[in-house]
């Protein structure tokens, strides 16, 4: 570069410089005008003056120099002039940039002009000159000062002609901004503002341009230099860092709460508006004539204002014309008189049943009445009745006996022929007739079937040969009696009924009844024989007292009471109340029994004496003994006093029974009377038996009371006998209970944490010298000892029980309830304690009230399927307000403008309350003008509580569960607005004044 | 108004269920915002919560209050008839039934409906309410305790050998034969488990949903009578004659823990509702207060017997002895019980069992001539929650009730003495001993690393490839040895331990006899 200036001053003609030429070179012409080349030997002397200068000189290097220049960074530092002209080190940077800009841009013509002359030497001068400018400047004022005294004229008019002056010849181009004369460019006769400004003195602005002027001349120090690139950058970053934080802080607080909120709702705004009927109803507005006529009607103001007062005024404007009146109700006993025909109507429809229903009703009958008849004797008794009637019935009129016009055409066309349905119900018919004309034995009471059925039973429990010999001589005997029976009964009309007739048959009667007498005879030594052989071995079958007797005994009785069960209970409880009554019945009553009683007790005392007619056929024989037996024993009254007490508390209830009992058993004979008191004799040893066997059921401890408690009829003994198990008990609850504990403890936590083997070496290791003994044990040993003792000491230490002396808490761990626990701590949590702090509460809605569920368990984001979320949008969000719950992402600040007006609406919206917290809260909107209900049910009565729109309350009683309102004016009560609680003042249904808000 | 708001901030302390967490330790910045809004949101459910006890729960029960030198343990129920209401006064009733034995009872958890059970086979179900006998049925057998199962449809009765349940109309639904001749039953509704003793000291527990048995222990404490359920945690307590009384959950054969009570055996126990409080009787004329949470020592030492305890719903406390009743009360409010109310029935009445009904100032005493019912106030909740218990409650929602029930039931395992546990995290083990796989897995680990490590290069000679692999087996084995060590040590500890118990059982032939005698003898 230097060189290539050099080179520029050595041929400045050559080079004709043109006005677009670049800064640089420029002032690199200006730079080789100013400074002679130096010596390398002065430059370093300057260097080392200038240090700051030399070193952003490129002093040394010319390549340095050149990139420089090249890159249009010039620094003067090496400009030896500047320094020598004495501008301030500090300022000299900067100052010779902005003005040698300026001064370049102005001394190009000069510089022109110079080669315009093309005179080294005067080039040389010029260099001279300007170097020494001061001096020059310093003479130029001078010769000014001269001028000026001379002729009186401003200095600068001559200064500047001066050098127009020496302008003129050479300036080739006419003068122009882009042309500036000579002094202009170099500084003399300078235009400043001020000139420019004052022509226009006195026009309007002028002040303020001159304001501004001023102000610009104060700041105007010189322009600093610009900073290196990469400092300029950085600052730039730094500046756009700022400006882009600053754009992006403002997001911070919005994405904050974004992230701090437990949910966040993606949502369209959808506006559903009014979020009640009454709401809706009451932005109505007529449109249609209809409509607005009603409108009329019902907002008028007489009505309104009668509202608003009181109802008498209302019913004033209520007035009803008599024929209206009459129409209406004539109308509404037209509907009445419809709706009732028409109701009849239904109910006749209703009250047709199908076929099926009503064969499955009768299958349900009858199966009710066979499950009932097996109960209840009288039932049973009742359909015995009704079974022979109908099979009587049946047989009479034969109605199911093919003798039906249908079964007779279908008989004359052949069974074959028909289908199968006709077969099957030809097949039910025969089936019905042969039911119904089948004969009821089971129900039947004549004394025959019960002679039979007796002979039955004896069969069921009789086995083997004999018995079948006796069961068989029995029915011989019955037939027999039967024959002898039958013919006592004589016709009193016909031929037979003729005296001579009757005498015959009346001879061969008795004949007759000669051999049956005789054949009966026989039989009953054979069977007394049978029975005698018999008796023998029946006595090992039962433990209880002669089983004959019971046998007999017990079928007798449930004859007598006609019942086929066979319930001891029933059976014994019965006896025991007719008992007593028994007794003197068999004494009033009539003296064939009164002989017959005592026929049997003669037969009771003499078993084997005579035997009446009535004693054979009804066999009570072998009984007799057994009974005397009984008698004997003397246990006869103490089981009797036993089960009139035993079964004392059980007489009243039983006495309605008994009528129906007695009746049945005042039919029977005496003897049957009698049975049932063997009977009696042997339920009571049963009674005992079963009780007793509930004595020794009960455990052994309660034993003795038990025994105490039967046999001692008088109130209980105060004092309770402690029982065996008790007192055992207590004598060996030991005295040292605490030692055997502090004992068990130990055991227990070895168990948990054994102790430590005491450190042994082999037996006989060592031994005979002493060694051992004198060393003791080698040292690892006794360490590993003591570690593990001390460990065991520490998880003692750590045990829960180790303070408390007399508790137990077992370390074991269950492996089942691990998994009721978190295995880690859950991500962002760090510490325990805050992770168990934060679940301490219940979230669900068991534990809170209903208001709070929802917001406790929203899930994190809420938003529908097929939703857009839309990018975050920016938001006001002041960053010291407590974050809500929820976060509408979207258009949430339009949403509330929109709201607003309908805010009023809003409030006086009932929140539902929490469910059970006491009772059921429910709540009911009525009406259409934003009447609700708010039902609470309370502890023992439920009371509805409502809240009107102008905040006004009601109350009603609520039934169940569900809400009812009463009245709208009377009574007031508790209501909820908004989900704060407020009583309203006054009464409600439990008289509860309050007044709060 | 003042009032009001404190009464409220009392309220909303109870429901906030203890503090929150102290945020300001937490270094997370978004947690910390968000644990700030869950603790907003609690405390606004709380302050909701108690508003609406306030408004919806407006009865306080109240206690008698004497005035003067007026002592409440004089007031008789007489006085106290004169006083109450019609209804209140329906309650005080003797019922007479002098042949069946002393009476046990147990009502249903909403107090409309008793069961009871004569000692001599008399079981009934009576509606409270309407006093209404309902079903009334002979077993012939001893009855040593009934109780309800989770509504009044169905009954349990420990009779001679086995328990049965019933239902409502008598009939023997099923025999629990595996249960055997059980002393004494209990229910745990939360769980639907029927814990029973039985004459051999062996605890049961029965799902009876399924019928599973779930828990079978053998206490190995004796013969008792006395259990009962702390009705906070399902924990069953047994008192034994030891004077020692121990809490037992199903799925542990050992007990939860163990306390030694009384000098004496024990004869009864209760638990206060809150589930803190325990109450002990011991044979030594002991009635002992406890706090579960701190059992080093009682709280409380009253002298006097008890043979059957029970606590009221309120925290009353009544005690049962031969033919009077003491009810203790917490007056102060300072966990010091003094005497509140006394009852004297005939002389010679033996009282067998008292239990509180719930929800009524109530107290039903069973005795050997039957069963009474007295009235002490303050001893039922004032208010009840239909949604825990309804003593109105119709048969709909009593259906309903079940279904919920039995949705909401709670497995076995969550009994333990502080279910508050439950989802914190798992306490660490003692000393967790790493599994066989775990410990192979570090051996892999580590060999891994020991093959990845890189060797230097190094001169010529001793960069032979021979000498590399040996390099690298040693590093490898260097790595293992640690491992492979461990292993030797148990395995030689294992072998010690099975040479040991070898050395018992295995003797010379020729001595072999001999031991088979000692072990005889």
């Amino acid at each position: 570069m230097a060189e290539t200036k050099r080179k520029s001053r050595d041929n400045p003609n050559g080079k004709k410089s043109k006005k677009q030429k670049t800064l640089a070179t420029q002032r690199d012409n200006k730079r080789k005008r100013r400074g002679p080349r130096l010596p390398s030997k002065f430059r370093k002397e300057l260097d080392r003056l200038n240090p700051s200068g030399a070193g952003r000189s490129p002093s040394g290097s010319d390549a340095e120099e050149r990139i420089d220049s090249d890159e249009g960074e010039v620094y003067a530092g090496n400009d030896v002039y500047e320094y020598e002209e004495g501008v301030t080190e500090e300022e000299s940077k900067k100052n010779r940039r902005f003005d040698q800009v300026e001064n370049l841009e102005y001394e190009m013509p000069e510089d022109f002009e110079d080669e315009n002359v093309s005179s080294d030497d005067e080039n040389e001068d010029d260099n001279a000159g300007e170097d020494s400018s001061g001096e020059e400047e310093h003479g130029d004022g001078r010769h000014s000062r001269m001028l000026q005294e001379i002729t009186g004229m401003p200095g600068e008019a001559f200064e500047g002609k001066k050098k127009k002056n020496n302008n003129v010849i050479t300036e080739a181009y006419p003068e122009s901004e882009y042309n500036p004369s000579r002094d202009v460019l170099d500084g003399h006769g300078q235009i400043s503002i001020e000139d420019l400004l004052d022509p226009l003195h006195g026009t309007s602005g002028y002040s303020m341009l001159r304001k501004r002027v001023h102000q610009m001349e104060r700041k105007s120090g010189p322009t600093p230099t610009p900073l290196p690139k990469v400092e300029r950058k950085r600052l730039d970053r730094k500046a756009a860092y700022q400006h882009s934080n600053k754009d992006a802080l403002k997001w911070v607080p919005l994405i904050k709460r974004n992230r701090e909120a437990g949910t966040i709702i993606f949502d369209n705004d959808v506006d559903l508006g009014f979020s009640t009927v009454g709401a809706i109803a009451s932005e109505f507005e007529p449109r249609t004539e209809f409509e607005k006529k009603m409108a009329s009607l019902v907002y008028d103001e007489k009505v309104m204002d009668a509202h608003k007062k009181d109802g008498a005024r209302l019913l004033e404007l209520n007035e009803v014309s008599v024929e209206d009146e009459r129409d209406r109700q004539n109308r509404i006993a037209k509907m009445r008189s419809l709706l009732f025909r028409h109701e009849m109507k239904a109910k006749h429809i209703k009250k047709i049943k199908s076929k099926t229903f009503h064969r499955l009703l009768k299958k349900d009958r009858l199966k009710a009445a066979s499950s009932e008849n097996q109960i209840d004797p009288e039932a049973a008794k009742e359909l015995a009745r009704k079974h022979e009637f109908e099979r009587a019935k049946e047989r009479i009129t034969l109605r199911h006996k093919s003798g039906s016009k249908w079964a007779k055409r279908i008989k004359e066309r052949g069974l074959k022929a028909q289908d199968e349905g006709t077969r099957a119900a030809i097949a039910e018919q025969q089936h019905q007739h042969s039911l119904l004309t089948r004969k009821m034995n089971s129900m039947n009471d004549t004394s025959s079937s019960e002679e039979s059925s007796d002979g039955d039973e004896s069969d069921g429990y009789s086995s083997g040969e004999q018995d079948r010999t006796s069961r068989l001589l029995e029915e011989a005997k019955e037939k027999t009696l039967k024959v002898i029976n039958e013919e006592d009964e004589v016709p009193n009309s016909g031929l037979l009924s003729l005296p001579f007739m009757v005498r015959g048959m009346k001879k061969r009667d008795e004949a007759a009844a000669e051999e049956a007498k005789l054949a009966l005879e026989d039989f009953e030594s054979l069977s007394k024989q049978l029975d005698g052989s018999s008796r023998g071995e029946n006595t090992k079958v039962g433990p209880s007292s002669g089983r004959m007797v019971f046998n007999a005994a017990g079928t007798q009785a449930q004859k007598s009471s006609k019942t086929k069960s066979d319930d001891r209970t029933k059976a014994d409880r019965f006896y025991d109340d007719s008992d007593g009554e028994n007794d003197i019945e068999a004494e009033d009553n009539n003296d064939d029994e009164d002989i017959c009683f005592h026929k049997h007790e003669v037969s009771f005392f003499s078993p084997c004496g005579s035997q009446s007619f009535d004693d054979i056929a009804k066999d009570p024989g072998p009984k007799t003994t057994d009974e005397v037996a009984i008698f004997a024993s003397g246990a006869w009254k103490k089981v009797k006093a036993e089960n009139n007490r035993v079964k004392g508390g059980n007489n009243n209830a039983d006495k309605k029974k008994s009528p129906v009992a007695l009746e049945s058993v005042s039919k029977n004979e005496d003897l049957q009377v009698f049975h049932s008191f063997t009977y009696l004799l042997i339920s009571g040893t049963l009674v005992k038996e079963t009780e007793k066997d509930l004595g020794e059921d009960s455990d052994s401890d309660s034993e003795g009371q038990m025994v105490d408690g039967i046999l001692s009829s008088g109130p209980k003994a105060s004092y309770e006998l402690p029982s065996q198990a008790e007192l055992i008990h207590q004598a060996f609850a030991a005295d040292n209970v605490e030692d055997d504990f502090e004992k068990h403890k130990q055991e227990i936590l070895n168990e948990e944490n054994p102790e430590p083997e005491k450190p042994v070496l082999l037996p006989g290791w060592g031994q005979w010298t002493h060694v051992q003994q004198k060393k003791g044990l080698p040292s690892w040993m006794v360490k590993e000892h003591d570690t593990a003792k001390k460990k065991r000491e520490e998880a003692l230490k750590k045990r829960k029980d180790a303070q408390l002396k007399h508790v137990i808490i077992s370390e074991k761990l269950d492996k089942r309830a691990e998994k009721l626990y978190t295995k880690t701590l859950p991500f962002p949590y760090t510490s325990k304690e805050v992770f168990e702090q934060s679940i301490r509460m219940p979230i669900g809605p068991e534990f809170n009230p209903a208001t709070a569920v929802g917001a406790l368990n929203r899930p994190e984001v809420m938003k529908k399927p097929g939703q857009i979320i839309k990018p975050i949008e920016f938001e006001e969000v002041d960053p010291h307000k407590k974050t809500e719950q929820l976060k509408h992402v979207g258009q949430k600040q339009k949403q509330k403008q929109k709201q607003k007006p309908k805010q009023k609406q809003k409030k006086n919206k009932i929140v539902v309350w929490r469910r059970g917290c006491s009772g059921r809260v429910s709540v009911r909107r009525v009406g259409g003008n934003g009447w609700s209900a708010l039902g609470l049910v309370g502890r023992h009565l439920g009371w509805s509580v409502g809240v009107r729109e102008d905040r006004s309350a009601f109350w009603g009683r609520s039934v169940g569960v569900g809400v009812e309102m009463v009245g709208r004016h009377w009574g007031w009560s508790v209501g909820v607005r908004e989900g704060r609680v407020r009583v309203l003042e006054g009464q409600s249904a439990f008289g509860m004044v309050s007044r709060c808000s | 108004m003042e009032e009001i708001s404190e009464e409220i901030d009392i309220k909303v302390k109870k429901y906030l269920r203890g503090e929150g967490a102290n945020l300001e330790v937490l270094q997370d910045k978004k947690l910390k915002g968000q644990l700030a809004v869950r603790e907003e949101l609690y405390g606004k459910s709380a302050k909701a919560a108690a508003k609406a006890e306030k408004w919806l729960m407006p009865s306080e029960g109240g206690y008698l209050e004497a005035e003067g030198i007026e002592k409440t343990w004089r007031i008789r129920q007489e006085a106290i008839s004169r006083e109450v209401d019609i209804s209140s006064s329906r309650n005080q009733f003797d019922i007479t039934l002098p042949d069946l034995g002393p009476y046990t009872m147990d009502f249903t958890s909403s107090g409309r409906y008793m069961t009871f059970g004569g000692r001599k086979g008399h079981l009934g179900i009576v509606d409270m309410k309407n006093m209404d006998l309902i079903k009334e049925i002979q077993v012939r057998e001893t009855v040593r305790d009934v109780v309800f199962l989770h509504n009044e449809l169905f009954f349990a009765a420990a009779q001679k050998n086995y328990p049965y349940i019933y239902n409502r109309d008598g009939t023997e639904l099923h025999c629990l034969k595996e249960h055997g001749a059980v002393l004494r039953l209990q229910f745990l509704k939360n769980h639907f488990l029927l814990a029973s003793i039985n004459k051999s000291g062996q605890l049961h527990y029965q799902d009876v949903t399924m019928g599973q048995m779930v828990g079978n222990h053998r206490t190995g404490l004796g013969r008792t009578d006395v259990m009962r359920v702390n009705p906070f945690n399902g924990v069953v307590a047994l008192g034994h004659s030891l004077g020692t009384v121990s809490m037992w959950k199903p799925t542990s054969s050992a007990p939860l823990l163990k306390v030694l009570c009384h000098r004496g055996p024990i004869s009864a126990l209760a638990f206060h509702p809150n589930g803190h409080l325990m109450a002990t009787a011991g044979k030594e004329k002991k009635i002992k207060i406890w706090d579960l949470r701190k059992l080093d020592y009682e709280l409380q030492n009253i002298p006097g017997h008890a043979n059957t305890l029970d606590f009221s719903q309120k925290g009353l406390l009544a005690c049962g002895t031969r033919s009077s009743v003491q009810i203790l009360g917490d007056l102060s409010g300072a966990q010091n019980y003094s005497r509140y109310m006394n009852h004297s029935m005939v002389k010679g009445y033996q009282i067998g069992k008292v239990v509180f009904r719930p929800y009524e100032d109530v107290l039903a005493i069973g005795h050997s001539m039957g069963w009474s019912s007295i009235l002490i106030p303050g001893s039922g909740e004032p208010n009840f929650d239909s949604w825990v218990a309804n003593p109105f409650e119709t048969s709909k929602q009593r259906r309903e009730k079940e279904v919920r029930s039995l949705l909401d039931k709670l497995p076995p395992e969550t009994i333990m003495l502080d279910p508050t546990k439950i989802g914190t995290v798992r306490p660490a083990k003692k000393k967790e001993k790493p599994t066989k796989q775990e410990r192979e897995a570090e051996m892999e680990a580590a060999i891994e690393d020991a093959k990845d490590i890189d060797f230097k290069r190094k001169t010529k000679g001793r960069n032979k490839p021979s000498k590399r692999v040996k390099k690298m087996q040693e590093t490898v084995a260097k790595a293992k040895r640690p491992f492979l060590e461990q292993n030797m040590e148990e395995e030689e500890l294992l072998a010690r331990k099975k040479q040991k118990t070898s050395e018992v059982v295995e003797l010379p032939v020729s001595l072999q006899r001999f031991a088979k005698k000692k072990t005889l003898t």
